[in-house]
């Protein structure tokens, strides 16, 4: 049986529109934006102030306090070279963030750009670059970042451009299937009418449509990152120690789980508050951008 | 109230109905407080405009809201039983077997993968009780008298074998199958054609005399309700304003609501063109109390009182009830009122004659993709060799089924898609507005920047030059300037089109062609749109192309008319020359299909609809395309085309016996 829906008066239909401060309140004010921000902020501030909080940094050893529990001069405790395991997740959340923002950006711009053109100009142009998505599509993402880092080596770049590499193909495919449902909207063919020209056309008309879906996806994707980044550093194919990512300090803290819980569980459960959080971001920015969602 | 209660009780008697939608927002109350009565086998139009409760009240009935819809209090007695008081459970016994629903769009209201028979078929069991080999029997027997052709092989098909028009008589089928004593029907032929909707609503008539069964039938169209109803119930912001026999209603309607919409329909008979009513305003938002009655801000005849206190539906006499304190609303005055507002000038034909249009031999064919790659792929011919010319200041009305090509041609026309063949000629430029104001917009983009995007494109002035012309383009148009900085999503549908129009005439085009522009529009709003164009049209001397099923509203704002049916003209002449004395046995189908405003006519009017539907476009007839459909068609038609043949000084159509 078909069920009718709310009747909104048609001149006060919902308005949104991120460039607005009208939109940006909106977000701040949903539930779940706000527990994400709860979360990051707090880790984020750590993390920037790091240097002027009065811990040890994490790459000072302390013979004296190896192997420590959580204490209150240790908040994570120690690893087995007395480095303090707070400031060493701290680091590690610095470069991991850093990661997850590289990756976002870079698969938003180039799938952005690619996406774009494919959807727009359909073709040749399209067939050529699906048909290259499709096969970047088939590999695990896990399996083409260990290729192409056992390829150009490990490090920050590798590791960035390894995760970007199976991300940008789905943002191709999500902005090319927004670009085909946005060419045939009225104010495209109202645009033509006055012979706009093709560039003005993507600039003016369908770019800024399709922002807010590809924003959702970028969050998605840069916690996605976070954990790959952690995959990948825990298998020894990410950022070398000493330098403390977080993939690297669960690796350590592996071998002496039963001795010392603490030094790889914290660190993951900071690698797990981050990656729901910015879950919960992306959610809160999809149901602020999609009217249907709300009640 | 005593002359509102029949002496035998009413078969649904609704008290007080209230129902409310809880949202994040504030409650909505969409119905609010409405009673009526309805006896058996007659026929009751609700009718009012979009937000007005009616889909919400009718709705309330069998508890089919969705969230957070919720019917707050009130009784709903069909029968002497409360429909509010029983279960989910026994409601389900009354849904269907006590009260049938249509609703308005058949291309959602079918389960698209499930066979009509397995739709069908297991409610006529459980409701009438009945075997699986006789509830099918039943169940073809009911798809025949819908006019399912060849109904015992067309059970198995499924939802998307079957056009609108089809899939509507599924439901008409489905919802009388288990003989209910009541039939719900939610605008069921808004989302159909002139000529299947005139198919549909005789043979809902038809079926509900036959079976005695009384409905409740919603609707917008006021012609629908003149053809149609026996009684009529206005909405307005959730309550009733007026109720009472049709013909009462058409002829002296109480309420200044009824009496204001009534006049905002284009009148039948051409021969005084005068400017449409215009309701002023917007109805109230439903979220906030109304003090007083909900009508006040936009009525004429408002008074102190009106701002105080709400009226009651109080009884007129004859069955008939107005809410209103004022005994006759408007009454005398609107005849005034009306009287005042000046005739239209006649059309100019002392202006220059000159051409800006013309459309030689015009053909657009679409290639589909062959189902088999050696096969030849079928094509579309959408349009298939239009010659057209308007001239300058004159207004075209193009009309047509749906599927007939007319949407193509203004394509065609704007340079939007390229002609198979053929040539188009335009003296200058054309500029278009779209059907559908919420998707015509760029939802990103400010009103300012929307309709001086053409200027910006071509290059157009300065900044400052700009501003100026976006200003005044609104000034025309009937906007505030203050709306400039507005989003699209801010307003409502009738001041989007407004919009639109400002924008196609930024560039001050030569034509502009708008393509259904008052389709998706109120009735109140409807003919303030259409008024504006009347005026731009007089003051500006543009050339309009205007697109559309709604008969009245083209032949009332065209000064002449393109009958087209699948892809060809039929018929071209003066506008109140081929709506007032049709030539093509199409044109004079299309015109009887049309409802008009007034039961009395209506009742004096011949029904012969036009059976059958559009044929595809995919294979064309040898002969006359109408011929397959056309009741005057002999097998001379059937063989040999007609083209377009003067058929008097002014006009021409494109039939073998039309003289």
């Amino acid at each position: 049986m078909a069920l009718i829906s709310i009747p909104l008066p048609a001149h006060r239909s919902i308005q949104f529109n991120f460039s607005s401060l009208n939109g940006t309140i909106r977000l701040l004010s949903n539930r779940r934006v706000q527990l994400a921000l709860m979360i990051l902020v707090p880790i984020l501030l750590l993390t920037v102030f790091r240097p002027f909080l009065p811990i040890p940094g994490p790459l000072e050893t302390n013979l004296r306090a190896m192997t420590k529990p959580p204490s209150f001069v240790h908040l994570f405790g120690t690893d087995r070279m007395g480095r303090d395991i707070l400031s060493r997740t701290l680091a590690g959340v610095q470069i991991s963030m850093f990661v997850g923002f590289a990756v976002a950006l870079l698969s938003l711009t180039v799938g952005l750009v690619m996406g774009t053109l494919a959807g727009f100009f359909g073709g040749v142009i399209d067939r050529v670059m699906m048909t290259i998505t499709d096969i970047f599509l088939a590999f695990p993402s896990l399996l083409l970042a260990i290729g192409l880092v056992s390829v150009m080596g490990t490090g920050m770049l590798p590791v960035v451009l390894a995760i970007s590499l199976s991300d940008v193909p789905r943002f191709i495919r999500l902005q090319r299937s927004l670009v085909l449902s946005l060419r045939s909207r009225a104010y495209i063919d109202a645009a033509r009418t006055v012979k706009a020209s093709q560039m003005w056309l993507m600039t003016r008309h369908i770019v800024p449509n399709t922002l807010a879906p590809l924003l959702v996806a970028a969050s998605i994707a840069a916690a996605n990152a976070i954990l790959v980044e952690a995959g990948l550093s825990f298998l020894g194919l990410g950022i070398m120690p000493p330098a403390p990512s977080l993939g690297n300090l669960i690796r350590d803290g592996q071998t002496y789980l039963e001795q010392a819980w603490w030094i790889s569980t914290l660190p993951g459960a900071v690698i797990l508050l981050i990656a729901i959080s910015l879950h919960f971001l992306s959610d809160g920015i999809r149901q602020v951008l999609d009217p249907r969602s709300r009640k | 109230m005593n002359e509102l209660r029949p002496i035998r009780s009413a078969l649904l008697d609704v008290r007080n109905l209230h129902t409310h939608f809880l949202t994040d927002k504030g409650t909505v109350k969409a119905v609010n407080g409405v009673s009526f009565q309805i006896n058996q086998g007659e026929r009751v139009a609700i009718v009012g405009e979009s937000g007005s409760g009616k889909s919400a009240m009718a709705m309330s009935l069998l508890r089919l809201l969705a969230y957070p819809g919720k019917v707050v209090s009130g009784e709903i007695n069909l029968e002497g039983r409360d429909l509010n008081r029983l279960s989910e459970r026994q409601l389900n016994e009354v849904r269907g077997r006590l009260v049938g629903t249509i609703f308005q769009d058949p291309m959602s209201s079918l389960d698209p993968v499930m066979r009509i028979s397995n739709q069908m078929i297991p409610p006529i069991m459980r409701h009438l009780g009945l075997s699986r080999e006789k509830a099918r029997a039943e169940a073809i027997s009911w798809l025949d008298r819908v006019g399912i052709p060849d109904a015992a092989r067309r059970i198995e098909s499924y939802p998307f074998e079957m056009s609108g028009g089809m899939r509507q008589r599924v439901m008409i089928a489905m919802a009388l199958s288990c003989r209910p004593r009541l039939v719900i029907a939610d605008e069921p032929t808004t989302a159909l054609d002139v000529t299947i909707q005139a198919q549909i609503v005789e043979l809902l008539k038809e079926l509900t005399a036959e079976t005695g069964a009384a409905m409740i039938f919603i609707t917008h169209d006021l012609g629908l309700v003149a053809r149609f109803a026996h009684k009529v119930g206005v909405m307005y912001a959730g309550k009733l304003v007026e109720f009472g026999p049709v013909k009462d209603i058409f002829a002296r309607p109480r309420h200044p609501y009824t009496q204001s919409l009534l006049d905002t329909i284009p009148p039948v008979d051409q021969l005084e063109r005068r400017r449409l009513a215009q309701i002023p305003g917007f109805p109230p938002d439903m979220k906030l109390p109304v003090t007083g009655c909900a009508f006040k801000d936009r009525c004429a005849g408002a008074h102190r009182r009106c701002f105080e206190v709400a009226p009651e539906l109080e009884p007129r006499g004859h069955g008939h009830a107005a809410a209103c304190w004022l005994p006759e609303g408007l009454g005398a005055g609107r005849q005034m009122e009306r009287a005042l507002i000046p005739p239209m000038e006649p059309a100019a034909d002392a202006g220059e004659d000159r051409v800006v249009v013309e459309i030689n031999n015009l053909h657009k064919h679409f290639t589909t993709r062959s189902s088999l790659p050696w096969r030849k792929p079928p094509t579309v011919r959408a349009v298939n060799g239009i010659s057209l010319r308007i001239r300058k200041g004159e207004t075209l009305g193009i009309v047509g089924e749906s599927g007939c090509g007319k949407s193509t041609v203004a394509r065609l026309l704007l340079g939007l898609d390229p002609a198979t063949s053929g040539d188009i000629f335009i003296d200058g430029m054309a500029q278009m507005v779209f059907q559908d104001p919420s998707s015509s917009f760029n939802p990103k983009m400010t009103l300012f920047n929307i309709i001086q995007e053409p200027l910006v494109v071509t290059g157009w002035g300065t900044k400052a030059e700009r501003e100026t012309r976006v200003r005044e383009l609104l000034g025309q148009v009937g906007l505030d300037e203050s709306y400039m900085h507005r989003y699209p999503s801010q307003l409502s549908g009738g001041q989007r089109q407004r919009i639109a129009i400002a924008r196609a005439l930024a560039l001050k085009p030569s034509v502009v062609v708008a393509d259904e522009p008052t389709s998706a529009l109120d009735v109140s709003v409807r003919a303030q749109i259409i008024n504006l164009l009347v005026d731009l049209k007089q003051k500006l001397r543009v050339s309009f192309v205007f697109i559309s099923h709604d008969l009245l509203t083209v032949s009332y704002i065209s000064d002449k008319i393109a009958v087209m049916y699948l892809g060809e003209v039929v018929e071209y002449g003066p506008a109140d020359e081929v709506f007032n004395n049709p030539a093509h046995p199409y044109t004079q189908a299309l015109i009887s299909a049309v409802p008009i405003p007034d039961p009395e006519a209506e009742e004096a009017r011949i029904q012969k609809p036009l059976s059958g539907e559009l044929p595809s476009p995919l294979n064309l007839p040898v002969g006359c395309s109408f011929a397959s459909r056309c009741p005057k068609a002999t097998d001379y038609c059937r063989t040999h085309k007609m083209v377009l043949k003067p058929y008097s000084k002014t006009r021409e159509t494109a039939c073998h016996y039309a003289s």
